[in-house]
This record gives structure tokens, C-alpha cells and sequence, in this order.
């Protein structure tokens, strides 16, 4: 009895779902919008990676609107955590959220942001599902980005890069432990990986029905060929350190690593031809933002064409603006065309499960 | 005997008026904060879904062949670490007692990897591990060696083991100095004149004179050992799961905050019912030595 | 003098150990912090090509390192002192006065201990915005006193259990005043204790993330906030090297004095009770 009533109590004092009044922000023209957001005159924005660059780039916004955009320092983890405890709070820290696309599916987007998003201007023109996930309409895709392999140009054969997964198979018989992925709880490069490897390996309807065994199989017999390590930045370490010479990788993290002198800039990357999925992350506007026209205005500018456009020119990443057309530098753009898809998120996590389970944890 | 009512009335309530600010904090807070966790592992705070009353989340991490091993896994990193650092720390708190020209520093050197944040103690670790590390390229120098070794995130754990030990042997190093430091001289030297060896010395005084400093040490180190994440996910067995890790996996990589909080929930019990079981077990130990 | 040859052997083995126990990492962390961002240090590079001190310079201008270090030392010691102020009456309860459910309270009392961080991070941070505390500093040090309050606890046990009570009956015999009682019997146990509990706690709450992100960012920010930006998704390990080091030589300063402060008045009282 007691613990029903102490249940009770905790139920009514943490449960009670966020009650923000409905906002009319959204409702009203876009200039209206923008007088608003220039009267409230700064915005927050909780992006986990490259915040000194992102502090750089958006300074394009400052000007624009003479509204002062703070990027603070934070983990993926950190500002999640944030975004959740905060969410009962009259009026959070946070203005624009960064999540990225594949969190979009671990919380129902509609409670937790301001939406949806459609009166922004140009609206059609952006995406939001990304890598997996699905802001419907309360988050947009704001970074696009692409895994496949990174390599040593100085220790392997580049004419011979392995290109199609039998390929791959071979030539990581012909050179045991020179080939590495992550385990996937350590970063989406290895994940990425596994699931180009069942979908290589096993047969569409076997995906359907959730049996990946032969994949599993595979990993079983090739694995004293392939090494495996604990994140998509121990990889690129050790590609670095000489211990790999080619291991899966996310593009733009390989590059914003190099620009920061952890990763010699030797170090190339390109998309095998048996494909490997392009991912990427979204904002949204927590539906207790201080800033909210500010943070309407800052969303609109970040998933623009143009800013898109920059983003890929400066930092490697991919635009999801339909509108930008820039072709990241790096890559080739015949390339881009290997790029795949993720596998429905509900796949996605089952190819993760049962590898941790009969691959990482049975051996 | 019925005058002493009173005064037993007043003795309990000053000794509640000594717990409130210390214990009556931690039971007022952490309590709360426990209990809305294991209102989550029994469905309520569902981030992704409505909320309500049910126990599947229980019965699916229950019945999860990784839960029970990484229950295992994690009892054998913190009962292992927690020894080694307090067998370890013990020579050097004895060694240190008598002041002697740069004890002071060699006792401050010897406390500063506790400052270094384990992350970072990792990342070290496997730098000096690595592939083409200082140890391999000095193996293959000194023509020990033919090829480099995999150290990193070897099977058994050592590695963890060994950055446990090096992260906690300062504070249990902290807790036995000021222990043995308290013991008198003369009680040690009388044991001596009555022919006491070294080792008898040290397990029929010192031992059960800082019985309680070790016990405290061990069951901080235990507890610290059985939760630790950023050891493990860097330079821990890939074969094995720490509860830590297999936890923040489930909440991380499946979105499944309430299994995870049934995990959390777990992983208290485990590390504070191990932590006891263990200073229980030294205290046993130290009195059979006694004898 | 006696055993001088074991005397001898001890300083060897000891030489050892501080060079692979302590010089090894922190020389490595040293060299990591120098490595030139132009030079990256890579295969099959022995040593890093380039040395300078361009990372130093950067991490203390372009992040908000100095604001983060002024913030947590700031933090920290008022941490410290208050949660070795709350522990002591309890510590004094548990070491002094025998009652009944006693184990049960000091196993309750090591419950924050146990807390896993991302329970911290989303309960106990919208516990505290639930009873209205917004204030980013008070909020944090109320966080950090309750979840280290069980170091204190434990350490300041022991050391009252130590304390002998025919010197207390001693000095009140004499009619020494409450607080010469104290210093008397009192004080001369607790002081190892008490400098151990403070050194802890202070350490750990330099050290704490969840709630002091939380809670704090973005106008408060303490130094782990910074050093788990560089150990995240962009593994900087020079960065990291740097921040970790500017941690370490303020902490080892501190240790010296801490050092100095348990020997000044060194060991002098209690045969202890067993």
C-alpha cells in the first residue's frame, strides 16, 4: 500500500508531461518570426562535435542577424542526458538540440520539440529521416555524413583496394589482421560495416525474418583475418599507429581528426563498391526553449542550401538540403554513388544485438 | 531502571539529530533518485512510449544470457582490483610511516595518478601497449621479440586490472597511511623485544589496527571497480561485458532506458553487497591471522 | 644502520617502479601534449616529428580551460568542507555510539557510491530543478556533497572509533574545556582522517561530470566538461594530454601541502583499540 502511494507520489511529481502552451510561434509569418528572433538576440545551441569549428562557421549567422550563437563544450551523452532532465523546467538552457538520427527512434520527437517544423520557408527541400531515425516533422536533418574505408596509401597497394565484397574477402585472407572494424556499441563505423557484411551475405528475405546466420558465420570463419576494435576512434588510432592498414570509418570524422593533428593527413578514405550506408543527425527546438524564434531562425539557417553548401566545402560533411549542390571534396563523386541506405531501425538494432550476442561475446 | 526511559528517549533522539545532516542527505536524495530508477525498470519514465505498470523489462534482462555473465565479469575485475591495490598499498604505507628526507614527496608522486582522470589513464595505457608502442618497439629492439604483440584488450582483463590498480592504490594508500601512522611505536617495538618477526608483527598489530582503514579502502574500491565503463569500453576484453558497459549498451545502442535501469538497479545491488561481503571476508581473515 | 642491504634493495626496486609506475605515463602524457598540430605523430614515426607548444597555447586561448579551472577550483573546496562538516556528526555516531540497525545505516550511508552516472544524470539533476534550485553553483555543490558525502562518512569512522576514550575522561577529569577536550583528545586522531576525507571528496568533485554538466552548462563549465570533448567522438588524445596535465601539477602542489600538514604534527597519539 505504501509503495503504491510513495509510486503514486514520484508518478505525479516527475510523469507530468511537459504542458507548454501551444506555441502560436509557429503560426505566425516568417517575418514576424525574424523581428522576434532578432529582439530576443542570442541562441543556444547543444552540438556534441567540432564546437570550435562550428563556432567559426556560424559566426555567417551572427552577421546575418546580429544574434549571438553560443556552442557549448559537451558529450553526445552529456547534452542527452541534459535535453531529458530538463525537459520539466519552465525554461531549459537549451534552444536548438543536435541529436543524432538514429536517437530520433530512442524518444517520441513530438513531446520533447517545438513542431512541427513545415511553416519554415523552403520546408520540402530538407530531410527528416536521417540515418535510421525519424524527427517527423519536430527535427530536421542538419549534417549528413558517409562511412566506408579509411586506408595508409604508404602501406597497402591503392590500385588494389578491395571493391566488392568477395574482394574484401580475399584480400583480407591474403593479409590476416590488416583489415579492422569496431564493435558497434563503440560507434557507427562498425556498425556500418557489419551491416554492409549481412547485407552482402545473407539473402534479403533472411534479413526480413531477422536470421542473419550466415553472416555470422562468416565473422566465425574470417575471424583470425579481420581485427576488431573498441570505437570508430581506437580505428583510426591504430590505422594511424600502423597496426591496420584499412579499417571502417565515418568521412568526416577521419577528417576533422586530421585537421586536428590526432590523424596524419596521409591517411585516404573512399566507398567500396559493395557500398556502405551514409548516416547523419538532426535538431530540433526542446518545446521549452528560452529562444524559440531565435531557435527558429538559427534551425532555418543551419539546414539551408547555402550553409549546407559550406558545411560540406569546410568540413567534409554531406548536405541534406535538396537545394545545396556542392560535392564534398575528397571523394570522387562516382563514389557517392555506393552510398546505401540504413536498414530500418528495428534491423538495424537486431543486426547489433545478435552480433554482440553470437559474435563479440560468444567467442 | 525507569528513570533511564528518558533518558533513553533523549539519547535517541540526539543520535537522529547526529545522522539528519550525514545519513538523513543520502537517504532523503539518493532514496528519491533510486526509487524513481526503479520506477523506470518497472515501466514508468518511458521515454519513448506511454507509461505504465509492467515487469517485462525485468524479465528480459533476467533471463539475458550477457547480464549474467557481465554480473561475473565485473565481481572478478572489483574483487581482484581491490586486493591487489590494498596488498599493494600496504609496504608503502609501512615503508612511509617513519618521516625520512623526501618521503613527503615520494608519498605526494605516489598519490598523483588518482588526479589523472581514468579516461585519460587509459588512453596512456594503451599508447604504451600499442602495436607499435614503447614495450613492443623495445621488444623487437632488444631482438626479444620477431614480431609486435596484441596486448590491447587482452582476454582476461589485466589490463583493466592493472589501470584499477593504478587509478585506486593512492587512495587505499591514503586511508592505510593515516592508519598506520596512528599506530604507536611503542606497541610495535614491545612486540619486537618480545621477538615478534616482521610478518608476525604485521598480522598480530597492524593488520587488525587498521582493519577498519582497509576495510574502507576495499569497499571503495570495489564499488568504484564493479561500475567502471571507461576502463572497460577502452582497454577491457572485447570477448567480455562489464555491467557498466552492458547497461549503458542497453541504453545507448537500443534506446531501452527502462531494461537499463533495471541493469542500473542491479549493478547497486551487486556492488554494494559484494563491497560488504568482502571487508566481512578480510575481517575474518584478519582475526584467523590474529591467531 | 640495521638492514642496510634491504634498505638498499627496497630504493632499487622502488626506482623501478616510480620510473613504469609514474614517469613512464606521464612522460608519454607530456610528449602527446607537444606533438605539433601540423605533424601529427603517426607510423612509423618512433618520436613525434615536431615538438612545440602550439596545443598549450590553443587549449588555453580558444576553449574556456582558464573560466573551467577557476570554476572547479572554486567548486571544489567549498565541496570539501561542507561535506566533511555534514559527514562528521554521523561519522561521530557510527564510530562512538553503539545502537541497534547500525550496519544497516552504514551500508545505507555507501548507497550514492553505487549510483551509476546516468542515473545521476537524468534523476538526480531533475530531483534538484524539481525542488527549484536553479542556482547553477548551489545546485552543483549540493549534487557533490551528497554523492561523496559517504567518503567522508567512512574515512571519519574509522577515525572517531579511534579515538580513546580514557584520554576524553582524562581531559574531563581536568576540567578542560569542550574545545581543549577536543584538541586534546580529539583532534590529534581525527587529523590524518580528516585531511584524507577533504583530499578525497576535493578529488572527486574536480572529477565529477554527470551532474556538473548538467547542471552547469553552458554558463558554468568545469574542467571535465572540456577533457570528455577531447575523449568523445573527436579522440584528441594531444588535447586530452593537455587538459589532463593542467589538472595534475595544481593536484600534486596540493598533495605536498596535504603531505606536509599530516606530518607536522606527526604520529603521536592512540594504541587505537583493535
Amino acid at each position: 500500500m505504501l509503495k503504491h502511494t510513495i509510486l503514486a507520489a514520484i508518478t505525479a511529481a516527475f510523469l507530468a508531461s511537459p504542458s507548454h502552451a501551444a506555441d502560436d510561434l509557429l503560426s505566425k509569418p516568417w517575418d514576424d518570426v525574424v523581428a522576434q528572433a532578432k529582439q530576443e538576440g542570442e541562441v543556444v545551441w547543444y552540438n556534441w562535435f567540432l564546437q570550435p569549428r562550428f563556432r567559426e562557421l556560424t559566426k555567417g549567422f551572427e552577421d546575418k542577424y546580429g544574434i549571438k550563437v553560443t556552442i557549448p563544450d559537451g558529450t553526445v551523452d552529456g547534452n542527452f542526458s541534459k535535453f531529458l532532465a530538463e525537459r520539466d523546467r519552465a525554461e531549459g538552457d537549451i534552444d536548438v538540440m543536435s541529436v543524432p538520427g538514429d536517437r530520433l527512434a530512442q524518444f517520441e520527437p513530438a513531446t520533447y520539440f517545438m513542431g512541427p517544423l513545415d511553416p519554415i520557408p523552403g520546408f520540402d527541400k530538407r530531410r527528416t529521416k536521417i540515418n535510421g531515425g525519424d524527427g517527423k516533422n519536430y527535427a530536421v536533418a542538419y549534417w549528413g555524413n558517409q562511412t566506408g574505408l579509411a586506408y595508409d596509401p604508404t602501406q597497402l597497394d591503392e590500385a588494389k583496394l578491395p571493391q566488392s565484397f568477395e574482394e574484401l574477402n580475399a584480400w583480407i585472407a591474403e593479409n590476416p589482421q590488416a583489415f579492422a572494424f569496431n564493435d558497434p556499441r563503440g560507434g557507427g563505423a562498425g556498425s556500418a560495416f557489419i551491416q554492409s557484411a549481412v547485407v552482402n551475405t545473407s539473402t534479403p528475405d533472411d534479413i526480413k525474418g531477422a536470421n542473419f546466420q550466415p553472416s555470422w558465420d562468416w565473422f566465425a570463419a574470417n575471424s583470425e583475418n579481420y581485427g576488431f576494435t573498441s570505437s570508430n576512434a581506437d580505428s583510426l588510432t591504430r590505422l594511424n599507429g600502423g597496426e591496420f592498414q584499412l579499417v571502417a570509418a565515418w568521412e568526416d570524422h577521419l577528417a576533422g581528426l586530421q585537421q586536428k593533428g590526432e590523424v596524419d593527413k596521409r591517411m585516404k578514405f573512399y566507398i567500396p563498391k559493395f557500398g556502405m550506408p551514409g548516416g547523419g543527425n538532426a535538431v530540433g527546438i526542446p518545446a521549452n526553449a528560452k529562444h524559440k524564434a531565435a531557435a527558429l531562425v538559427f534551425l532555418e539557417w543551419l539546414t539551408s542550401a547555402e550553409t549546407q553548401d559550406l558545411f560540406a566545402k569546410e568540413m567534409g560533411s554531406s548536405p541534406v538540403n535538396s537545394d545545396a549542390k556542392g560535392v564534398p571534396g575528397g571523394v570522387p563523386a562516382e563514389q557517392r554513388a555506393y552510398a546505401t541506405d540504413w536498414l530500418p531501425i528495428e534491423t538495424t538494432n537486431a543486426v547489433k544485438a545478435q552480433f554482440i550476442e553470437k559474435v563479440v561475446l560468444s567467442q | 531502571m525507569r528513570a533511564a526511559q528518558p533518558a533513553r528517549w533523549r539519547e535517541t533522539a540526539g543520535l537522529l539529530l547526529l545522522l539528519l545532516p550525514g545519513l538523513g542527505l543520502i537517504v532523503l536524495f539518493i532514496g528519491t533518485v533510486i526509487s524513481m530508477a526503479v520506477a523506470q525498470s518497472v515501466g514508468y519514465f518511458n521515454f519513448s512510449g506511454p507509461s505504465g505498470f509492467t515487469l517485462d523489462f525485468w524479465h528480459k534482462q533476467l533471463t539475458s544470457p550477457i547480464l549474467r555473465t557481465s554480473v561475473l565479469y565485473s565481481l572478478k575485475i572489483a574483487t581482484i582490483s581491490a586486493i591487489l591495490s590494498v596488498a599493494l598499498a600496504y609496504p608503502l604505507a609501512l615503508w612511509l610511516r617513519k618521516p625520512f628526507p623526501g618521503s613527503g614527496a615520494i608519498s605526494a608522486l605516489l598519490k598523483a595518478p588518482m588526479m589523472v582522470p581514468g579516461l585519460v589513464a587509459a588512453f596512456l595505457l594503451v599508447n604504451v601497449i600499442a602495436f607499435h608502442g614503447i614495450i613492443n618497439e623495445t621488444l623487437l629492439g632488444l631482438g626479444i621479440t620477431s614480431k609486435p604483440l596484441r596486448m590491447q584488450n587482452d582476454r582476461f582483463g589485466f589490463a583493466v586490472i592493472f589501470l584499477q590498480v593504478w587509478k585506486q592504490l593512492p587512495f587505499a594508500l591514503l586511508l592505510l597511511s593515516a592508519a598506520v601512522q596512528s599506530i604507536h611505536d611503542d606497541l610495535l617495538n614491545a612486540a619486537r623485544d618480545l621477538g615478534a618477526g616482521a610478518l608476525a608483527r604485521f598480522r598480530k598489530i597492524v593488520l587488525p589496527l587498521t582493519l577498519k582503514s582497509m576495510q574502507a579502502a576495499l569497499i571503495i574500491i570495489f564499488i568504484g571497480a564493479a561500475g567502471d565503463y571507461s576502463f572497460q569500453v577502452v582497454a577491457g576484453p572485447t570477448r567480455s561485458s562489464s555491467l557498466a558497459q552492458h547497461m549503458y549498451t542497453v541504453q545507448r545502442e537500443f534506446g531501452q532506458w527502462n531494461e537499463a535501469a533495471v541493469v542500473a538497479i542491479v549493478l547497486m545491488a551487486i556492488a554494494l553487497t559484494g563491497s560488504i561481503l568482502l571487508a566481512a571476508a578480510s575481517q575474518l581473515a584478519v582475526s584467523w591471522g590474529k591467531k | 644502520m640495521r638492514n642496510k642491504p634491504l634498505q638498499v634493495i627496497l630504493f632499487a626496486l622502488l626506482a623501478i617502479v616510480f620510473f613504469l609506475w609514474l614517469f613512464v605515463p606521464f612522460a608519454m602524457a607530456l610528449l602527446w601534449s607537444l606533438v605539433d598540430p601540423d605533424k601529427p605523430w603517426s607510423y612509423p614515426d618512433l618520436f613525434p616529428q615536431k615538438l612545440s607548444f602550439r596545443r598549450w597555447g590553443d587549449m588555453w586561448l580558444t576553449t574556456s580551460l582558464p573560466a573551467a579551472i577557476g570554476n572547479s577550483y572554486l567548486l571544489a573546496p567549498v565541496v570539501a568542507f561542507l561535506t566533511l562538516l555534514l559527514a562528521a556528526p554521523t561519522a561521530y555516531a557510527f564510530g562512538r555510539i553503539p545502537f541497534r540497525g547500525k550496519a544497516v545505516a552504514q551500508m545505507l550511508s555507501l548507497l550514492p557510491l553505487v549510483l551509476p552516472s546516468f542515473i545521476i544524470a537524468l534523476f538526480f539533476t531533475s530531483l534538484l530543478y524539481k525542488l527549484g534550485i536553479y542556482n547553477k553553483f548551489a545546485g552543483i555543490v549540493l549534487g557533490h556533497v551528497v554523492l561523496f558525502l559517504p567518503y567522508a562518512i567512512r574515512i571519519l569512522t574509522v577515525s572517531f572509533s579511534q579515538v580513546r576514550q580514557d584520554l576524553i575522561d582524562a581531559a574531563r577529569d581536568l576540567g578542560a574545556s569542550p574545545w581543549a577536550r577536543f584538541s586534546a583528545a580529539y583532534l590529534p586522531v581525527l587529523r590524518p582522517g580528516i585531511l584524507a576525507a577533504l583530499i578525497i571528496v576535493f578529488i572527486q568533485s574536480i572529477e565529477e561530470f554527470a551532474i556538473a554538466f548538467v547542471l552547469g552548462s553552458p554558463d558554468f563549465t568545469t574542467v571535465p566538461t572540456i577533457l570528455y570533448s577531447y575523449l568523445g567522438y573527436n579522440f584528441v588524445r594531444p588535447n586530452a594530454a593537455v587538459v589532463s596535465l593542467v589538472l595534475v601539477v595544481p593536484n600534486v602542489i596540493l598533495m605536498l601541502v596535504f603531505e606536509r600538514l599530516l606530518k607536522s604534527e606527526g604520529a603521536a597519539v592512540s594504541g587505537g583499540k583493535g
